[in-house]
Order: structure tokens, then C-alpha cells, then sequence
């Protein structure tokens, strides 16, 4: 670890923390700004809905979200914060170390008297700390939010704890599996791409998921590893997908350190 | 022309790849679709919703036991997929240039530089065009099983055409961005920024028939796959729009690109 290599890194990114920080907190208010109107509105739709077979209510992921309920609103809406956080945590997992060599400094950053364990260990931290502003920032907009908006109406506050004690294994997930996809390729040309197709890609299949029951797709999206549907409703995390999803994520971590420390790096020639 | 082919044969990876995850959704989909098809429970089940709760889950006109109004909620990740992939080729096309440090050289060929976008707008167009006669051939071919009717292939065209709209109006958005923005970076990042912003303002507007105004903000609201089902063509003004939106983009690209200073 070097203090350094983690100040710099941190500084650098620290813009974009900012930017995205305040994305998710308008995002969160937003959405929940309009809450009071659609809770009065979906209350009575629930009363209708509970009429209705339960094949139909879990087609349009209706079983288990009571959109009337703080909770239950602030569960719906989650998916589109996990979308974006999903976007920023692959953002700086492709970029990582890629970045080095696009921007031609890898060979500069190489020939410091630091192992390359302990520059890749830097970076792991500094992006890490990134991450956990954000998540910080989160945890706080959306209490907020619902202090603001619930209007009175009782909610669950464990539950709600239990939902963003997620985020972080979320993050790590993106983080980590596009760290190793980035070193496992040739060379990372752009970011983007990459992050918007790893983010929508696994978004879009949760989705489906959603629509259709019975497909195995819950497998490969942590949307589903960490569904906040499954935790509202259950009031406890799938335990076996979250399991899964930790060792997606150490398993990617530690592939990533042996392709760093073995790494051919282009030089400027 | 030689820079256009150049460009074709650029991008023609990343075509492969976005339609090899456009194939690979749609099979999963339609494998899925397979639970649904005919069953005569839900049918009942749909046909007994009061008008009020369908308008609020944008159920619409969607019978989700039928292949077009499965169809219909298909257009909502197929609009998504080709705004995304057409803003990168967009504004890959312009930024790579500065980021793989080539643009000197391109720029010092014998060749104007509106021609130089002009190459490599028309290549990510055939793109675009490509990548939704792929989505197009491939639904053809998936559904087969299901004996679709004349309907579906109406509504599938008419979809199919609504996706291109999409694909262009992103394309154009990227375009600009790519010309407009001074570090190639920022254009990526922008990029992303309004996908995302648009894409949930599209759901955003949906929740509260005060914030309907918002429509006419975000591409993803102009071809409502179930305004397109019940009436089988687009709405007039979103095209107008859409045409406007798209003249200006490509427009002010031409302006910024000619006059602006390389990052190097």
C-alpha cells in the first residue's frame, strides 16, 4: 500500500464520486417526491390486485412489492439506483489499471520502487474509498427522502438498513468482475462500452427475469443476487445467491492480482 | 470512400458482439415466452382488468399470451439496446481517433474534415441499419414456433422501424458529443449521462399524469410500443421532433468539428 499512489488515485476520481453522488441522490428524491400522490393512488390498486391469481402479480414482479408501503416504494425504485451504481462501479473497475495504458503511463507508474502487488493493492483501496463516499452519500439521501416524503406513514427502518447493507457487496461485484475482464483482454481501449454492456446487460436480464418466471437467469445478475424484492419480502438476503456472489467476486479479485503481477505492458515506443 | 470502408471494417467487432447479445435475448425471451403462449387462464385473467389498473402498469392493449403483445414489451429493451449501441458508435467513431492518438494522421490525409464525418457517420449508420435488420431477421426466425400471424409481421415492421428511428436520433446525439467535446473523455461520460437521465425519466413520466409533459424530454417515450399496436403507425409530432433533433445535431457536429482544436 502506498500512501501516495492512493492520494492520487482518490484525487482522480474524486470529480466523478461528486458527480455521481449527486446523480443518485436526485434520482432517489425525485422518485421519491412523487410518493405521496402514488401512494394514495396504489393503495387502492393493491386492494385490487389482491384479487387477482398470483401468476399475474409475480409477471409484472407485483407479488412481493407493495407500492403503496415506504418500503415497498423504496424497493421498486432501488433497481434504478442499482442500476446506476452498477454503471459507476464498472466504470472504475474497467478503468482501473487500464487506464495506465491508454493514457500511456503504465511504463512511468511501473518503474516506482513499489511492487506491483502494492500498486494494484493502492488502487483497490483508493477505488474502494471511491465507492464507499458514494455509498455513503446514499445511505443518507435516502432516509432523508423518506423522512421528508413518508408523510407520517410507519415504515420498517431494519429493512430499509437491511436493503443498502447490500450496496457495497454490489459495487465490489461490478468492480471486481470488470478489473479481471479488463486484464483478461488485450487491451481496454474505452471505458465505456464495456461498463454500459456489463451494467444494462445484466440489468435487462434481471428484468426478464421478472417477466417470466422459472429461467436460471438469477444466476448470473447480482440484480438478483440482491433483489430487493426477495429482501423486503423476506426481511433477510438469499443466502445462497449472495454466497455465490461473494465468490464470483473473490475469485475475480485474486485472478486479477496474479494477471497484474504478470502483466506485459506496452511502452511507449 | 476508403475511410468509410475503413470505418466499416473498424466497427464491425463491436456489431458482432452487441448482436450477439441482441440473439442471445432474444432467445432467452422467447424461450420464456414459451410459459405464457395460449394460456387460456390468463387470458381471462387480463381480459378482466379494470381499464384504470392496465393504464397504470403500461399494460396498454398487451395481451402477453399472444407473440405481438409479447412483442410489445420486448420494444422497451429493444429501443434501450439500440440507443445505447448507437451513441458509442456515435461518439467512438470521433473520439477514438484522439484517444488512439491517430487523429493527426487522419486529419492530414487530402480529405476535408466534413468529409472525414461525413465517412464515418454514413459507417455507423450501416451499422445501425445492420444491426436492426439482425434483430429483425432473428425475431423472424425465433417465433416461427408460435405461427405468428399477419399482425405480428405488420407490428413487427413498424417496431423494427421505430428502433432505427431510435438508433439514428442516439447516433446523431453521439455524433455532436463526439465533435463538440473537447477532451474524449468527456464524451463517453456525457454519453452514459444522457442515456441514463432519459431512460429513467421514460419510466419517471409514466408514474404521474403530472409529469406527462416530461414525454416529450426523453426518445424513449416517443414510440410507445402500445400507442404503436393499437394505432399501427408512429405519432407525427414525435417524428417531427425527432427529425428536428437530429438536423441540429448533425448540423452543430459539422460546425464544432471543422473549428475545433485537437486534443493531442
Amino acid at each position: 500500500m502506498s500512501a501516495t499512489i492512493f492520494k492520487h488515485e482518490f484525487l482522480m476520481r474524486l470529480k466523478s464520486v461528486i458527480i455521481w453522488s449527486i446523480s443518485i441522490s436526485a434520482l432517489m428524491f425525485l422518485f421519491f417526491s412523487i410518493y405521496p400522490g402514488f401512494a394514495a393512488d396504489t393503495a387502492d390498486l393493491n386492494q385490487l390486485m389482491e384479487n387477482f391469481p398470483p401468476e399475474l402479480r409475480a409477471a409484472f414482479g407485483l407479488n412481493t412489492m407493495d407500492l403503496s408501503s415506504v418500503v415497498g416504494y423504496f424497493g421498486f425504485l432501488f433497481i434504478f439506483v442499482q442500476v446506476c451504481l452498477a454503471v459507476q462501479a464498472s466504470n472504475y473497475g474497467f478503468g482501473l489499471v487500464s487506464i495506465e495504458e491508454n493514457e500511456l503511463t503504465a511504463d512511468f507508474l511501473l518503474t516506482k520502487p513499489v511492487s506491483r502487488a502494492q500498486v494494484i493493492t493502492s488502487k483497490f483501496l483508493a477505488a474502494l474509498t471511491s465507492l464507499t463516499v458514494t455509498n455513503a452519500v446514499l445511505w443518507g439521501i435516502t432516509f432523508l427522502s423518506i423522512e421528508m416524503f413518508r408523510e407520517g406513514r410507519t415504515y420498517d427502518a431494519a429493512t430499509v438498513v437491511l436493503v443498502l447493507s447490500s450496496v457495497i457487496l454490489f459495487q465490489l461485484f461490478y468492480f471486481c468482475v470488470g478489473l479481471v475482464v479488463s486484464l483478461l483482454v488485450k487491451r481496454v481501449r474505452s471505458v465505456t462500452p464495456y461498463s454500459l454492456g456489463l451494467a444494462f446487460g445484466t440489468y435487462v436480464l434481471s428484468a426478464f427475469s421478472g417477466i417470466f418466471e422459472d429461467v436460471k437467469l438469477e444466476l448470473i445478475t447480482p440484480f438478483k443476487h440482491f433483489d430487493p424484492a426477495y429482501m423486503i419480502q423476506n426481511g433477510s438476503y438469499d443466502t445462497s445467491l449472495v454466497l455465490l456472489n461473494v465468490a464470483i467476486t473473490l475469485i475475480s479479485l485474486a485472478v486479477s492480482y496474479w494477471l497484474y503481477t504478470r502483466r506485459d505492458i506496452p511502452a511507449v515506443s | 470512400m476508403n475511410i468509410f470502408f475503413r470505418e466499416i471494417k473498424a466497427n464491425l467487432k463491436s456489431l458482432i458482439i452487441w448482436s450477439a447479445v441482441m440473439i442471445l435475448l432474444i432467445m432467452i425471451a422467447v424461450a420464456k415466452f414459451s410459459a405464457f403462449a395460449g394460456n387460456p387462464e390468463m387470458l381471462n385473467v387480463l381480459d378482466a382488468m379494470p381499464q384504470g389498473l392496465i393504464d397504470a402498469m403500461n399494460l396498454r392493449a398487451f395481451n402477453l399470451t399472444t407473440i405481438n403483445g409479447f412483442y410489445g414489451i420486448m420494444f422497451i429493451y429493444f429501443g434501450l439496446m439500440g440507443g445505447i449501441a448507437a451513441a458509442m458508435w456515435g461518439s467512438d467513431s470521433i473520439t477514438k481517433e484522439e484517444r488512439d492518438k491517430t487523429v493527426e494522421f487522419s486529419l492530414v490525409l487530402p480529405v476535408s474534415r466534413s468529409r472525414v464525418i461525413t465517412a464515418k457517420a454514413l459507417a455507423a449508420l450501416v451499422n445501425c441499419i445492420a444491426f436492426v435488420l439482425i434483430t429483425w431477421g432473428v425475431s423472424n426466425v425465433a417465433v416461427q414456433s408460435y405461427a405468428p400471424d399477419q399482425a405480428f409481421y405488420d407490428f413487427l415492421n413498424l417496431e423494427m422501424a421505430a428502433m432505427l428511428i431510435l438508433e439514428v436520433l442516439f447516433l446523431a446525439i453521439g455524433l455532436l458529443l463526439g465533435c463538440s467535446m473537447k477532451r474524449y473523455k468527456v464524451a463517453g461520460t456525457t454519453a452514459v449521462a444522457i442515456i441514463l437521465v432519459t431512460y429513467f425519466m421514460s419510466i419517471y413520466a409514466g408514474m404521474s399524469e403530472n409529469l406527462d409533459f416530461l414525454k416529450y424530454f426523453t426518445p424513449f417515450k416517443y414510440f410507445d410500443a402500445g400507442a404503436m399496436y393499437r394505432t399501427g403507425q408512429l405519432e407525427g409530432i414525435y417524428l417531427v421532433i425527432t427529425a428536428g433533433i437530429v438536423v441540429v445535431c448533425v448540423a452543430a457536429a459539422y460546425w464544432a468539428y471543422n473549428k475545433r482544436d485537437l486534443y493531442i
